[in-house]
């Protein structure tokens, strides 16, 4: 076998082989487009040919209980991305840049935390929030996904704040910043990759969350659109088609942004996970 | 670890950086620590649901530990969460090793495609949940129609609703989102043996199973250690997989240790067993993440 025959075999097998990981994938937007009658074909038909937008137009456009679950997620996925930029960004630029005692403490703090189930937080954070009236609101969500978003957001931004010139940082302060303006007027702007990054994290995994919205939103009015979807699959019974639809939507502002900064969020997620 | 810090003069101490650090400091404090402090006391305490909205829960000691450590269903969840655990884990970095040895060669497309794999690990968990019930449908699944077609099924087989198939498919479709990570962490493993390591070995004539068994796998030991563990954790605690395609059924065969503590605490309003549950599932995973440091630690002392 020559070395281009070879080389195209294994751009075929790779093709191939991702082709069909991706299957479930491509089975969710081929439902989505089908009709009623169209998903219990058998054999199931491989195009949804010719495609209709009635499951759209249905479950996702008209169904003011996705609607309002889509906004809440967004309520959710927004107010969780700029909490945990706005606490966990000083703290990173102190664990690496300014005289702090235990550091590794500190470090090892926020890396344990990232090891908690959700559930033992759900569970306990109910009956504290049912206390402090924060059950059923934005706010509560919002620190519930915080809770786990601020320590993997530290432990991403630690090293792009340890990677900017000590040069830069000092001349700032020469020219009179203080501790704060210097990390607020150079630090910062410097570290923009790492802000997109645990930006993009933050929002995703607040975005896709279930536990909290789950535990801490008994009112419908409150829900993130994934427990929404999961409150009404009973209801949709076999309408594939409505489930796909509704499933495709939420993963479309997640593909976005994965097409766009799928560079950093790869960076964020393993670094996050395997760096201490 | 590397020490960034310089050592302020004794007696002096700077409070700035301390500022700095204090509102996440307090905030993982009161939102995680606190919660899980809580979550433990609870353990010790005859809470259900009157207790929840008016307090004033008793102590009972040890009891809610004795009542769980000799139910049944308890100990079934533990041994659900084990297998459905290290099955993961098994089918993950199987796969996960195959594409990342498969993505180590050079060819056109290559990050194309490496990129749409990772779809499969950062979708929604709703999302891929609902995805695979639908595959998996009895009657109009795209899986039976597969297998059908292909002669190896002559019925429609419910998946779900079977013990055993549904903790298989439970199983596969966490592996299926896991897959990818394991993949980028071994590629980056695989990136970091040198080459020469492999010319010596072409030249004393080995071949590539020879070369994959007695170099990339024993170099490949701490990134897959790391790899394991990161998995086993991330599963053993994985709530919303099984919830959402399953809820524990049929029965309770894929009821894992979060399913279980969530239904005791939420159908059936014992908050006191329910916590009893977290807080083993909380011991597990603090003794996995101990492990997992200390592996970190002697990959970067290595």
């Amino acid at each position: 076998m020559t070395a281009v025959s070879r080389r195209r075999l294994l751009v075929f097998a790779a093709v191939f082989i991702t082709a069909v990981y991706l299957i479930p994938v491509y089975w969710m937007v081929n439902t989505s487009f089908k009709g009623a009658e169209d998903i219990f074909a058998t054999p199931p038909d491989l195009l949804p040919l010719p495609p209709t937008f009635g499951s759209y137009a249905d479950a996702v456009f008209s169904n003011g209980d996705i609607a309002r679950g889509l906004m809440n997620s967004g309520i959710i996925a927004v107010g969780t991305t700029v909490v945990t930029l706005l606490v966990a960004l000083p703290a990173a630029y102190a664990l690496a840049r300014l005289k702090v005692r235990f550091v590794s403490a500190f470090l090892m703090l926020f890396l344990a935390v990232q090891m908690v189930p959700s559930v033992n937080l759900a569970l306990p954070m109910f009956v504290l929030f049912s206390g402090a009236g924060l059950v059923n609101s934005y706010a509560g969500l919002i620190i519930a996904n915080c809770s786990l978003a601020v320590p993997l957001a530290i432990t991403i931004l630690r090293p792009y704040f340890l990677a900017i010139p000590e040069e830069i940082v000092e001349a700032a302060k020469i020219d009179g910043c203080n501790e704060l303006t210097a990390f607020w007027r150079v630090a910062v702007p410097v570290s923009t990759p790492g802000i997109i990054t645990v930006g993009a994290v933050s929002f995703l995994q607040a975005w896709g969350e279930f536990v909290f919205g789950l535990a801490l939103a008994p009112d419908e009015r409150f829900q993130p659109v994934t427990v929404v979807l999961a409150g009404i699959t009973n209801a949709f019974g076999t309408k594939w088609n409505d489930l796909m639809a509704v499933s495709a939507i939420i993963a479309l502002p997640v593909i976005v942004l994965f097409i766009f900064l799928q560079r950093y969020i790869v960076a964020g997620l393993t670094e996050g996970a395997t760096k201490s | 670890m590397r020490r960034t810090t310089v050592r302020p003069r004794r007696g002096r101490l700077n409070v700035a950086p301390y500022l700095f650090l204090a509102p996440a400091v307090a905030f993982v404090v009161l939102t995680v620590v606190y919660p899980l402090i809580y979550n433990i006391l609870q353990s010790f305490f005859d809470v259900g649901l009157r207790e929840v909205v008016r307090g004033g829960a008793a102590w009972v000691g040890l009891d809610n530990y004795r009542d769980q450590l000799g139910r049944s269903e308890f100990w079934h969840a533990v041994v659900v969460s084990l297998v459905y655990s290290v099955g993961t884990v098994a089918i993950a970095f199987a796969v996960g090793l195959g594409l990342a040895l498969l993505f180590h060669r050079e060819f056109r497309g290559r990050n194309v495609l490496r990129a749409l794999l990772l779809l499969a690990w950062i979708l929604p968990t709703v999302v891929s949940a609902n995805v695979w019930r639908w595959l998996l449908d009895g009657s109009y699944g795209l899986l039976n129609a597969a297998l059908s077609g292909l002669g190896l099924l002559d019925r429609d087989l419910f998946w779900l609703g079977e013990p055993n198939p549904a903790l298989l498919a439970v199983t596969v479709a966490t592996a299926w989102s896991f897959a990818p990570f394991a993949m980028i962490l071994l590629a980056a493993g695989l990136q970091g043996i040198s080459p020469t390591y492999y010319e010596a070995a072409r030249i004393d004539g080995a071949s590539a199973w020879q070369q994959f068994r007695s170099l990339t796998f024993p170099l490949l030991r701490p990134v897959s250690l790391t790899v394991t563990l990161l998995i086993f954790i991330f599963t053993f605690k994985t709530f919303d997989t099984i919830f959402l395609m399953t809820g524990g059924g049929p029965g309770n065969a894929t009821e894992t240790l979060p399913v279980y503590a969530y239904n005791e605490a939420f159908e059936f309003s014992r908050f006191d067993t329910a916590a009893v549950a977290t807080t083993v599932l909380m011991v597990i995973s603090i003794a996995l993440a101990l492990v997992y440091f200390r592996a970190l630690r002697n990959e970067e002392g290595a």
